[in-house]
């Protein structure tokens, strides 16, 4: 039965694809129809999505180039304080803010390129602290830094997005579709990019970076456009949440921030496309579901994640053959003990 | 004179820092895996002195002792879950475990004790001892270390140096050490592994829970959220003084802290971006040295 179906999803990939498009497309509709309050639960829908944006951007990072970001938090802090600044001290509100969202989406990336440079000598842990590191430093310098982001205060009064003169472009349904474009653009170049030479190198790197670079891989250079890329969506999320939002204020992007978004492409599964897009909606749909037990919401998503380390290190949606499940260092244990499993393979 | 005593405030706060990273350079170095839960636990170690006071008075030599050995439970607690069915399999999964043990007793904390502030006992009447004295011009200029400040240095120099007793001289140190080095031969000799680590894992958490109260006696307050940044310090100090070198990790720690103090000093306006000065130091010292400021080479 389970091969059936692994089966059935293999042949029919590409109809699942779109039909969940497809289905996240009218899902607002309906609930605008069906839902008491449905205002609510489509902001609800819209953040979902501003996650899916940046639970895909991480997962370049750290599921495909095995490169272990935790202070993602930061990216996002540069994406959205650019556009909100450049929308507010320089006018480039309404109709100039989309050309606003991809600049701070390559000044972004930039930034990811500068906190690459040195953590392409480094790898594993020392990575892991350069970069919490610093999404401190960027959020402490957001928070005192007062003459150009208002410092505690944040920054207020972000202007609206403008769309072909439509009046109520930051209601959630208009933002929905707004970030569902970007979110399918997301989407649609990250596959592009995992199936390309490039995706081909992050994934060589990290499964195996001797190997790797013995075959001609410039692991340096993948790394760098790595956290170039994951940066640059990571930055496009940050705006759109700008201006959806009207507002924003460097306690939006606290360290425990960026392990949400952690969290999120580690219970859906690293390395996987559709897993961050999983974890987005389960991890939100937790934290709407214990709104009523506001205090213990966090220590449940604790929970979860530690119950996800035990039982399905690999998360929802990764395979488990994948040396991120954790079988790698078993397997050739075995390989060793019958003698020949290193030679033969 | 400023400077000077700027420095005097930054050794005594980094010798904080030190016990910290002395704690969780042992973890590291004994069970092999990064920890973020290390916060957390510094937090419960500052906490369990906090109910301490209330329930038994003032008495601050039990009070420590005390912190010692309920952070040293949580330790075994955070074992159990995080790290003991994780020790064969890639890093990072434990690591994650980690984080999310690290959320879940930071929000069980503040459920449990509450999310405002709470004070400490004040001790030693917040005395000071006047190291210089000088008059010029009419101003009266002095350097001073206060007896809260005297306290923790001393605390934290007998707790390294009995540490460091116990490491060489004993022969549960010396398993601890052996362990640390060689898992397989360890045992091959006939050690306890799963037992030692438990152990080292214990004694590097109570070490945080010391430190945690005596950061709570410094900044005379302790709070639920203070584990993070403490936590985020120590690794930092033992990144910087080589992962797993118990002497680099404490002289990492006091230079931490010596460069925070410094820093505000320095540049005007500065008190708002103390923690800057600490990760920017701690990336160019992973720039200029990735191994560890303080590892001799060839000995890593």
């Amino acid at each position: 039965m389970r091969e059936r179906i692994k089966l059935f999803f293999a042949e029919h990939k590409k109809m699942i694809y779109i039909g969940l498009g497809i289905l996240f497309a009218v899902a607002p509709l309906i609930v605008g129809r069906t839902v008491n309050k449905s205002n609510y639960v489509i902001d609800i829908m819209v953040r979902i999505l501003f996650y899916v944006i940046f639970a895909t951007s991480l997962n370049t990072i750290n599921g495909y180039s095995g490169q272990f970001n935790i202070g993602h938090a930061g990216f996002m802090l540069i994406g959205s304080y650019t556009g909100a600044i450049l929308a507010t001290k320089l006018g480039m509100g309404g109709a100039w803010y989309w050309a606003v969202i991809p600049i701070a989406g390559i000044f972004t990336a930039i930034v990811g390129l500068l906190v690459s440079l040195p953590t392409l000598k480094l790898k594993g842990i020392y990575l892991a602290i350069v970069t919490l590191g610093f999404s401190e430093i960027v959020r402490i310098v957001a928070l005192n830094w007062t003459a150009v982001t208002n410092g505690a205060l944040g920054v207020k009064n972000i202007p609206k997005l403008w769309l072909f003169g439509l009046k109520k472009t930051s209601s959630p349904m208009v933002m929905y579709y707004i970030a569902f474009f970007f979110v399918i653009l997301c989407l649609y170049c990250t596959y592009k990019v995992i199936n390309s030479r490039i995706g081909r190198a992050w994934m060589s790197i990290r499964e195996d970076a001797t190997a790797s670079m013995s075959l001609g891989v410039e692991a340096r250079k993948y790394k760098a456009i790595n956290f170039m890329y994951g940066a640059f969506w990571a930055g496009i999320g940050g705006a759109l949440m700008a201006v959806y939002y009207r507002f924003i204020s460097s306690d939006m992007f606290v360290t425990d921030e960026g392990f949400n978004v952690l969290a999120m492409v580690i219970v859906g599964g690293q390395g996987t496309l559709i897993g961050p897009i999983l974890g987005a909606i389960i991890v939100n749909a937790i934290t709407e579901v214990f709104r009523f037990a506001s205090e213990y919401r966090l220590v449940v998503y604790g929970l979860l994640i530690i119950v996800m380390m035990w039982i399905r290190p690999q998360g929802l949606a990764g395979a488990s053959n994948s040396i991120l499940a954790g079988k790698g260092i078993r397997k050739k244990k075995k390989a060793s003990k019958t003698g020949r499993g290193e030679v033969l393979s | 004179m400023y400077i000077v005593q700027q420095l005097i405030n930054g050794i005594c706060q980094g010798s904080i820092y030190a016990l910290m990273a002395i704690g969780y350079a042992m973890i590291y170095g004994i069970v092999g895996l990064v920890t973020f839960t290390y916060g957390e636990i510094i937090m419960m170690g500052s906490f369990s002195a906090f109910y301490y006071f209330i329930v038994f008075g003032d008495n601050l030599v039990i009070s420590l002792i005390f912190g010692f050995f309920a952070a040293g439970l949580v330790g075994v607690f955070v074992h159990k879950i995080c790290y003991q069915r994780f020790l064969n399999a890639p890093r990072h999964i434990s690591l994650i475990c980690t984080i999310g043990m690290s959320m879940f007793l930071k929000n069980l904390a503040i459920i449990v004790f509450g999310s405002t502030m709470k004070g400490l006992p004040i001790f030693f009447e917040g005395k000071t001892l006047v190291l210089f004295e000088r008059t010029t011009e009419g101003f009266r200029q002095q350097l001073s270390l206060t007896y809260l400040q005297l306290m923790v240095i001393i605390t934290v120099v007998v707790l390294s140096l009995a540490l460091s007793l116990f490491l060489n001289q004993t022969r549960v140190g010396m398993r601890l050490r052996a362990v640390s080095q060689d898992r397989k031969a360890a045992a091959l000799v006939g050690v306890n592994v799963k037992n030692t680590t438990l152990l080292g894992n214990s004694i590097g958490c109570g070490l945080g829970g010391v430190a945690g109260i005596l950061l709570g006696l410094y900044y005379n307050s302790v709070i639920p959220t203070m584990g993070g940044m403490a936590g985020m310090k120590a690794f930092s100090s033992v990144v910087i003084g080589g992962l797993s070198n118990i002497t680099g990790a404490a002289l990492g720690g006091v230079s931490i802290g010596i460069i925070e103090n410094l820093g505000i000093a320095f540049i005007p306006n500065g008190s708002g971006y103390r923690d800057v000065f600490a990760f920017l130091f701690l990336i160019i010292a992973l720039l200029i040295k990735p191994e560890g400021l303080f590892v001799r080479k060839g000995r890593i």
